[in-house]
């Protein structure tokens, strides 16, 4: 589509801008701020006796992340490439720095920082790791393609995962920061069949301790997270305890139907489904907005993340284009994990949605990354412009 | 594809990367698409289910608001039973475990900073909270009053003052109270378990009292909206009654008096077996007060201290006032076969009767024992319940017994009724009487000598009466006996009357006698109800009124939903001969036995009884008096009974006919019935003594009139009592000294007790003759 565009008669002079990125990303933040106050009104009301107490916080804190978005995209993404070392020492410092009394529990996880605002250092994490990978894959150059730089690279991103995993007890974005680290490797490398192997190896490691906990020889008494296992397999069983969030929502999801209940008609969210407003929403979406709502929720990330695709190979660097490729990974493997912990396709593991889930620091920095994707398309010389956005 | 870039510099993104990222683009596009197939697989597979799921559990949404049940009060409006709004404290230790715990010390600090009274401590609590931290409704504490509660509920609705008080709520409840306590316990009855009346008005009137609780729920309209209604609860309906609760409390407190007075007198134990007053209404069959002893307290029924739980079998031999439905006998044999053991009143039990007790009668007396409880914790709880229902039953209606001399009113109504007795008959009593082949004798057994037709009342001679049975003869007898209503339930509105139909004797069946005996009340049971309101109606005209206590139901806003007028069920007696019984009760109290049971300053008629219970010669008797006030247009007809007094010497009609008294004494000036009759000196003395200054309805307007102050003001817990403007709130206590056993006056030089009438010393142990 873009490249026989692209083939016209170039107009170096004229700045590219991705208005239909700018749209999309928008339109999700006002429908996430829409359906947060639907699915969280609710509640919030119970606990706080303010219906739009959890709007208002993330409104708040979309407001600043649409800031610091045009900030960043105002600055040249080459500026941070210097910051890659700092940017990963700082990520580690940060996720340390919750074992000092800087840090604090919500809900049995010590993941948050208190340094006149909440932030959890794991988001910024991310935001750090794909900036440092981007630089890191363009400095060892052509060596990423052999099978030592590919190791090697990746082994780089083991000891921030291992901390977010051991430190902050939170396997999900342990995976996801792992997984960003990953799909960065995998696109700036030429082979397949080694991460063919590497992803059935991953594959058939999970399905050994999915088999086991099936057996009964892993049960949920060694670790909270076989019991998970276990109520993914059986939700129905343990419908009073570690299942009741996945059953509850897919009763969200299942009773939707073709065009759901109506915008905030979900009889789920009413103290059915526990923490609606975080993890759950996409089952509420489910129930007001029915099958097509949820599809729609969907095209817009493919959307989104067919824009990514498109800076990324019209990136003017490879810097650029992994640092897109870093944001895409990070959207797409959080979009469909939650999706998939929601439907109960996966082991239930607390991933938010982007854009839609509550939560501050996550829609912040993710605005920064969506900042960051911008800088880099800013960067791209159109030949022929008008056509492009 | 490759762009071409003058600086070399920089390195690109490569047309291999860019094809791998597409290859990655369209890998996500395929797991978008496989969550998109399971979407929509969830939709098509489960979908019904799970909506039926999600509705399904709406449903426990739904909290029952509980109906307040009726109140009931008296003839003047003042509250005998209410029921108080309170609030039960539930905690959900699911929320109060949520964020790490963090509620929950501040919670608990708010709720133990309460008056709260908790069921558990603050340590309990806490345990339970953090060791059950799925449960999410416990009861930790009960049945809390307004007052109590209700700094909590502010808190609890100041979330942002109190942002840390999570997991409480509140419900509310009613709790039935009782601000009287044990006032009028008989004919009130309490609330057990859900919501249900046990005893008395409770019981009777429990589908009127209990209303209908509301639910507030969700539903689905039409659109499949959930939307939220309030089915408001329907209120139970206030009950009016024509109790007078200071009547009623004069009442109590003379029968509580006696029963103190003859405590561990003649033998362990109550003052009597059991002692039951009714004052009725002779013109409307209301009830103004029902009493017996002993009572209970209506706020806690269930309290056993002060009771006498026998755990043994002898425990299940009981006397012949005892028999109610459940224990019945067969009373014409027990009075055609024990019939020589028959002595009336003011009899000595010691008299030396000759006749001896055919073999079997003895056999016949002794009770069927229950089966023999396993274990003594099982016999503890069985005696237990036993000595609760025991208690809780109203003695007024539910025990029957022979009623003895009262009945002779009755008999003499039939007689005169039916033209038999001119009222010019005489009688000649040489103090026994042949009948069949026993020998019946009169409660004198020297004999009466000649007598009047009126004398055969005053005197209470059993031989004149046994005269008169056979001249009215059996089927007539029984004709009037079953008019009276005796035989049949009165249908008054209160649980538990006893069906008296095998207690009373077979026309067919009778023999000579059963009819001698029973012309003097012996030889078949009533119930104190049946006797009253047939008493009623001898004296009122010959109407007899169906005996009630409720006199109106209201609903929740004060609206009249039903009336219950007086109702007149059938005509014993004829205007004329009702007049003429009047003139012979009063010549009773004027003239014969009845004397002492004149309060001063009025004039009153009614008939006295001492009957002697099963088994025979064993000493034990129930006295009573029946009377009325004032004597020529009575407007109260008193009813007395004493089971089994307890003194060494019991067959005197006196304990009966003072007790009356007694009670006449105050309730009389209360209802503004003026005095007719001078006042002697020693009369005076006595009421001076007492502090009871009465009306003289001469010179004093009935806004003036003092009434006794004693019993409204001492029983009287809470402000709703009505107040009469005239009373005293001063009180004095009788500086004259009493005999405790009779009220009269006792000498003061010699300890002697004084008859009042004579001022002669009289000796107490010596059987009153009257």
């Amino acid at each position: 589509m873009s490249e026989p565009e692209r083939r016209r008669k170039p107009n170096k002079d004229k700045a590219f801008f991705d208005y239909t990125m700018l749209f999309i990303v928008l339109f999700l933040l006002c429908f996430g701020l829409v359906m947060l106050y639907s699915v969280s009104s609710y509640e919030s009301s119970l606990d706080f006796g303010d219906s739009a107490y959890y709007l208002k916080k993330q409104a708040q804190a979309t407001l600043v992340g649409v800031v610091f978005m045009f900030i960043v995209m105002m600055i040249d993404y080459h500026f941070w490439r210097r910051f890659a070392v700092p940017a990963y020492l700082v990520s580690v410092v940060l996720v340390l720095l919750v074992l000092t009394p800087l840090g604090y529990e919500v809900n049995g996880a010590k993941r948050w920082l208190n340094i006149g605002i909440s932030v959890q250092p794991a988001e910024a994490a991310k935001v750090g790791m794909i900036i440092f990978f981007a630089a890191y894959v363009c400095r060892i150059g052509k060596n990423v393609q052999t099978l030592k730089g590919v190791v090697r690279t990746l082994l780089l991103g083991v000891p921030i995962s291992a901390f977010v995993l051991f430190i902050t007890e939170n396997l999900s974005t342990a995976i996801i920061i792992f997984g960003i680290i990953f799909m960065m490797v995998f696109v700036a490398t030429p082979n397949y069949k080694e991460y063919f192997l590497l992803g059935l190896g991953i594959v058939a490691v999970a399905a050994v301790f999915v088999v086991l906990v099936q057996k009964g020889v892993l049960t949920s008494e060694q670790s909270y997270r076989f019991g998970r296992i276990e109520a993914w397999l059986n939700p129905e069983a343990y419908s009073g305890t570690t299942g009741f969030q996945t059953l509850q929502a897919l009763y969200a999801i299942g009773s939707g139907e073709i065009f759901g209940k109506g915008l905030g008609q979900s009889m789920q969210k009413l103290g059915f489904v526990p923490e609606a407003q975080n993890d759950m929403v996409f089952s509420i979406i489910c129930e007001e907005l029915g099958l097509f709502g949820a599809f729609m929720v969907l095209l817009m990330f493919i959307l989104l993340i067919w824009r990514f695709l498109v800076v990324a190979n019209n990136a003017e660097d490879m810097f650029g284009a992994l640092i897109v490729v870093g944001v895409m990974a990070h959207i797409s493997l959080q979009v469909i994990l939650n999706v998939a912990v929601v439907t109960n396709t996966i082991p239930n593991t607390g991933i938010t949605l982007p854009f839609i889930s509550y939560g501050g620091s996550a829609v912040v920095f993710l605005l920064i990354e969506i900042g960051l994707v911008f800088s880099v398309s800013r960067r791209i010389r159109l030949k022929n412009p008008g056509n492009e956005g | 594809m490759g762009r071409k870039r003058r600086n070399t510099n920089i390195q690109k993104f490569t047309g291999s990367m860019q094809k791998k990222l597409t290859v990655l683009f369209f890998l996500i596009l395929a797991a978008f698409l496989g969550l998109t197939i399971r979407l929509y697989a969830i939709n098509r597979d489960n979908g019904e289910e799970y909506k039926k799921q999600v509705l399904s559990q709406q449903e426990y949404d739904s909290i029952a608001l509980p109906a307040k049940r009726g109140e009931i009060i008296d003839r003047n409006g003042t509250k005998i039973a209410v029921s108080q709004k309170v609030y039960n404290v539930i905690v959900d230790s699911k929320s109060l475990n949520d964020k790490e715990g963090q509620f929950l010390e501040p919670t608990l600090n708010i709720l133990f900073d309460t008056d709260i009274d908790f069921l558990y401590t603050r340590e309990e609590l806490k345990d339970f909270i953090l060791s059950n931290p799925t449960s999410q409704y416990r009861i930790v504490a009960k049945k809390q009053e307004y007052e109590t509660i209700s700094p909590l509920m502010e808190k609890l609705g100041n979330k942002a003052e109190y942002p840390n008080l999570k997991g409480v709520w509140l419900e509310n409840t009613y709790q039935r109270e009782y601000p009287y306590g044990s006032l009028a316990c008989d004919v009130i009855g309490f609330v057990q378990g859900d919501n249900e009346g046990a005893y008395g008005l409770e019981e009777y009137y429990n589908t009127t009292l209990v209303g209908t609780d509301g639910r507030e729920y969700g539903y689905l309209n039409d659109d499949e909206n959930l939307e939220r209604t309030i089915k408001s609860p329907d209120n139970g309906k206030t009950l009016v009654t024509s109790i007078d609760v200071n009547i009623q409390s004069i009442v109590e407190k003379h029968i509580l008096a006696f029963n103190e007075e003859h405590e561990n007198e003649y033998r362990e134990g109550a003052g009597s077996k059991n002692t039951g007053v009714i004052i009725m209404n002779p013109n409307t069959g209301e009830i103004l007060a029902m009493a017996s002893y002993p009572v209970y307290d209506l706020n806690n029924p269930r309290d056993i201290t002060g009771l006498d739980i026998q755990v043994s079998e002898e425990y299940t031999t009981q006397g012949n006032i005892d028999i109610d439905v459940n224990d019945e006998k067969e009373p014409e044999e027990e009075a055609s076969e024990g019939v020589e053991q028959v002595i009336d009143e003011d009899n000595s039990p010691v008299s030396g009767n000759t006749v001896t007790a055919p073999a079997g009668s003895d056999i016949e007396e002794v009770d069927i024992a229950p089966e023999k409880p396993k274990t003594y914790e099982e016999a503890y709880e069985d005696a237990k319940m036993e000595a609760l229902n025991a208690l809780w039953k109203n003695f007024c209606i539910t025990t029957t017994y022979e009623p003895g001399s009262t009945y002779k009113p009755f008999t003499m109504a039939a007689g005169i009724e039916e033209g038999i007795f001119t009222g010019n008959e005489t009688f000649n009593c040489t103090g026994v009487k042949e009948v069949g082949d026993h020998e019946i004798h009169c409660n004198n057994r020297l004999g009466h000598g000649q007598l009047t037709f009126s004398g055969a009342l005053e005197q209470s001679c059993n031989v004149a009466f046994m005269d008169m049975g056979a001249r009215i003869g059996k089927t007539l007898f029984m004709k009037y006996n079953r008019l009276y209503n005796f035989g049949l339930k009165t249908n008054v509105d209160l649980t538990g009357e006893a069906l008296t139909n095998t207690l009373v004797f077979d026309v067919n069946r009778m023999v000579p006698t059963d009819l001698a005996i029973s012309s003097f009340g012996q030889g078949f049971n009533v119930t104190m109800i049946q006797m009253i309101s047939g008493f009623c109606s001898l004296i009122n005209g010959g109407y007899y009124y169906q005996p009630h206590i409720v006199t109106r139901i209201i609903n929740d806003d004060g609206a009249t939903v039903k009336n219950i007028e007086p109702r007149v069920i059938k005509q014993t007696v004829s205007a004329e001969t009702s007049e003429k019984m009047v003139e012979l009760c009063n010549n009773v109290v004027s003239e014969g036995t009845g004397k002492t049971a004149r309060p001063a300053g009025y004039r009153i008629g009614g008939k006295t009884g001492t009957a002697e219970k099963y088994p025979r010669k064993t000493g034990n008797y129930v006295v009573s008096f029946m009377g009325y006030a004032p004597a020529d247009d009575p407007q109260i007809v008193i009813y007395t009974v004493i089971d089994t007094p307890n003194v060494e010497s019991q067959p005197h009609a006196r304990y009966a006919t003072l007790l009356t008294r007694d009670i006449l004494t105050e309730v009389l000036p209360y209802m503004h019935v003026f005095m007719t009759e001078e006042l002697t000196d020693e009369e005076k003395a006595e009421l001076d003594a007492a502090a009871l200054t009465f009306a003289q309805s001469s010179n004093k307007t009935l806004s003036e009139n003092t009434v006794s102050e004693n019993s409204v003001e001492e029983e009287k817990p809470d402000d709703s009592v009505i107040v009469f403007e005239d009373e005293k709130p001063e009180e004095k206590k009788p500086e004259y000294s009493l005999d405790p056993a009779t009220g009269y006056p006792i000498d003061p030089a010699t300890g002697a007790v004084l008859d009042p009438s004579t001022g002669q010393p009289i000796d107490p142990t010596v059987s009153d003759l009257e």
